[in-house]
């Protein structure tokens, strides 16, 4: 139990490091992107020449950022480590359901078939 | 910790409506019919480079059309026939509701191979045809691209009337997908939010490629847009399916959750924001702006941040579990593609400074990160995810559990072989270009690493044989799995 608790404050600590890791630069990254093109277009010829495929990444990334919004706001992390549990007692409930069914090859043979005996 | 019995309660649903089985079957035989002329089309391909060109004196399959037949097959025949297949059993299963049609998938099913086939013999007559009075009238009518043949875009060759078809169907797959997922009650498992990404993704970056080079941006700028398009199409098409299959598949197989949820998350933002930009790096000292080289470069580095943090996610889940990787044939099979992701990536981090590009661009170290892509990290999933499936859909046990492991081996040290041989060949050949030294010196010098590369690729050639004289077997002659 102790160790459990253990495992799960770990895991927290290290998503929590990573998480600012990663999606922090990524986020200076993407404003400062758009600030340099910003800049660039109304500079010279090179911002015109650049604004298809710099038209792409932001398309992209507005699109993801507004996702991000409207994930949050929807409570899709509020929970953050829930629908891991809930998608392994799901598929072991479908499992179990094929198997009253008498569909047995998901259920019964599972772990035979895994290890490919 | 566990989730609570009220967030976890299965209505009870018709399973055998669930999950669409013959359809899935239905697609990896076709998956792997696709995969078996891709192989072969990379064999003559490496026998030509050994100076035997078996079909020669016959034009239509001369080695640069036979070369577009064997990336386009393993792309679009084989990648995404397995993908989809794939998706028909793990979307509705985690999202417990059917797909929006179980017409539109036989459709699109039908619709797809219809696409593969006609691409293929576009990229084989097409050239043939090009100067046939009646393209060169219909072109000049119709004021269309003269090309019957290849369209001018790596991995985009798909004749230029096809692209049409591929993007509607791309948009009825995303559609029939989609429509399960959206009425998934939140917070959704990380697999469907990299499924929704890719349906996405997907279409998004086949328009980019196919139309906007073709008919809106010209020159340099069409370039960096191809770069974007050949990146985009492994790292948003692809990686999400991949990566989404893999948090779903590595779970229900070890029976534990995936180490931390939260960390998927942050892997699947990352890719979101760094992904896109990343292309360009293909194109690197070209007359595209530095700006957007060095932007290319750094959102690559960057990219292995991320993977690193997938990495670390599916180590903690096998953590204590370490036996798992030699008992249970999937996931070793797992395993090895996320160990040769890492490769991949670091290698990429690696081969996208300037420093690195100067030595190894045009030579075989490409090739041998190519192989190691689609065949040590994507194939190996999905070789991994039929080998768990085919039993479930068949209903029946492996008929041979000795084929399914020479199928592993042949197909991993193929690989490992065949892709160390190939880098190893890129740096000889960058320093024998950069030395000035003659061409032919150059071409003599690589036939050894072409002749191990013959070899390397007869052997994954050989695993794949296993792996369908298996499923032959099992279908024919395996026991009924409940009558053991």
């Amino acid at each position: 139990m102790g160790g459990q608790i253990c495992t799960s404050r770990l895991t927290h600590w290290v998503t929590a490091v990573l998480a600012v890791a990663i999606l922090v630069p990524s986020m200076v990254g993407f404003a400062n992107k758009f600030l340099e093109f910003a800049v660039l277009v109304q500079q010279d010829n090179a911002g015109a020449f650049a604004i298809a495929p710099v038209l792409n990444y932001l398309l992209a990334s507005a699109g993801f950022l507004l996702l991000l919004g409207w994930a949050t706001r929807n409570g899709m992390f509020r929970d953050v480590e829930q629908p891991k549990w809930k998608m392994l007692e799901q598929e072991r409930l479908l499992d179990s359901q094929q198997s009253a069914a008498g569909w047995s090859v998901d259920a019964k043979q599972t772990s035979r078939t895994e290890r490919v005996e | 910790m566990v989730a609570d019995e009220s967030q976890t309660a299965v209505p009870s649903i018709d399973t055998r409506r669930l999950v669409d089985r013959p359809l899935v079957l239905c697609y990896y035989f076709a998956a792997l019919a696709y995969l078996v002329i891709s192989m072969l089309g990379g064999i003559l391909m490496a026998l030509q480079l050994v100076r035997w060109n078996v079909l020669e004196g016959i034009e239509w399959l001369s080695p640069g059309r036979w070369r577009m037949v064997h990336t386009n097959a393993v792309a679009y025949g084989f990648l995404a026939n397995a993908f989809l297949g794939t998706l028909h059993w793990a979307i509705p299963r985690l999202s417990l509701r059917p797909v929006l049609s179980r017409s539109l998938s036989w459709f699109i099913f039908w619709a797809w191979q219809f696409i593969v086939v006609a691409t293929a013999a576009g990229l084989v007559l097409g050239p043939s045809l090009q100067a046939e009075p009646w393209v060169v009238k219909l072109a000049s009518r119709w004021h269309i691209p003269l090309s019957v043949g290849a369209q001018a875009l790596e991995w985009g060759e798909t004749p230029f009337w096809i692209d049409p078809l591929a993007l509607l169907g791309l948009a009825l797959v995303a559609v029939n997908f989609m429509a399960p997922i959206v009425r998934t009650p939140g917070p959704m498992y990380v697999s469907l939010w990299y499924f929704m990404a890719a349906f996405v993704w997907t279409f998004l970056t086949y328009a980019m490629g196919n139309f906007l080079p073709e008919y809106v941006v010209p020159g340099t700028s069409a370039g960096a847009i191809a770069g974007l398009f050949i990146h985009d199409l492994v790292g948003l098409f692809v990686t999400p399916l991949g990566w989404g299959l893999m948090y779903y598949f590595v779970p229900i197989m070890l029976k534990k959750p995936i180490w931390s949820h939260g960390l998927s998350l942050v892997g699947f933002w990352g890719l979101a924001f760094f992904y896109p930009l990343q292309g360009i790096h293909h194109f690197l000292y070209t007359p595209i702006p530095m700006f957007l080289q060095y932007g290319a470069v750094i959102s690559t580095i960057a990219v292995e941040l991320v993977v690193t943090t997938v990495i670390i996610n599916f180590a903690g889940t096998l953590w204590g579990r370490g036996r798992d990787f030699w008992d249970n044939l999937p996931i070793r099979w797992f395993y090895t593609g996320m160990v040769f992701y890492f490769l991949t990536c670091l290698q990429c981090a690696l081969q996208v400074t300037l420093t690195f590009q100067k030595l190894i661009h045009f030579s075989d170290w490409v090739v041998g990160h190519a192989h190691l892509v689609m065949f040590g990290v994507f194939s190996m999933w999905l070789f991994g995810v039929m080998t768990y499936l085919f039993p479930r859909l068949l209903d029946r046990q492996w008929a041979s559990r000795a084929l399914c492991e020479w199928h592993y081996w042949l197909s991993a040290g193929g690989i490992l072989v065949m892709s160390s041989d190939l880098i190893l060949a890129g740096i000889f050949q960058g320093y024998w270009w950069a030395a000035l030294l003659p061409w032919d010196v150059s071409v003599m010098g690589s036939r050894p690493f072409w002749i191990i590369r013959l070899v390397a690729g007869l052997c994954m050639a050989a695993g794949v044989v296993c792996f369908l004289i298996n499923i032959a077997w099992t279908a024919r002659a395996g026991s009924r799995a409940a009558d053991r």
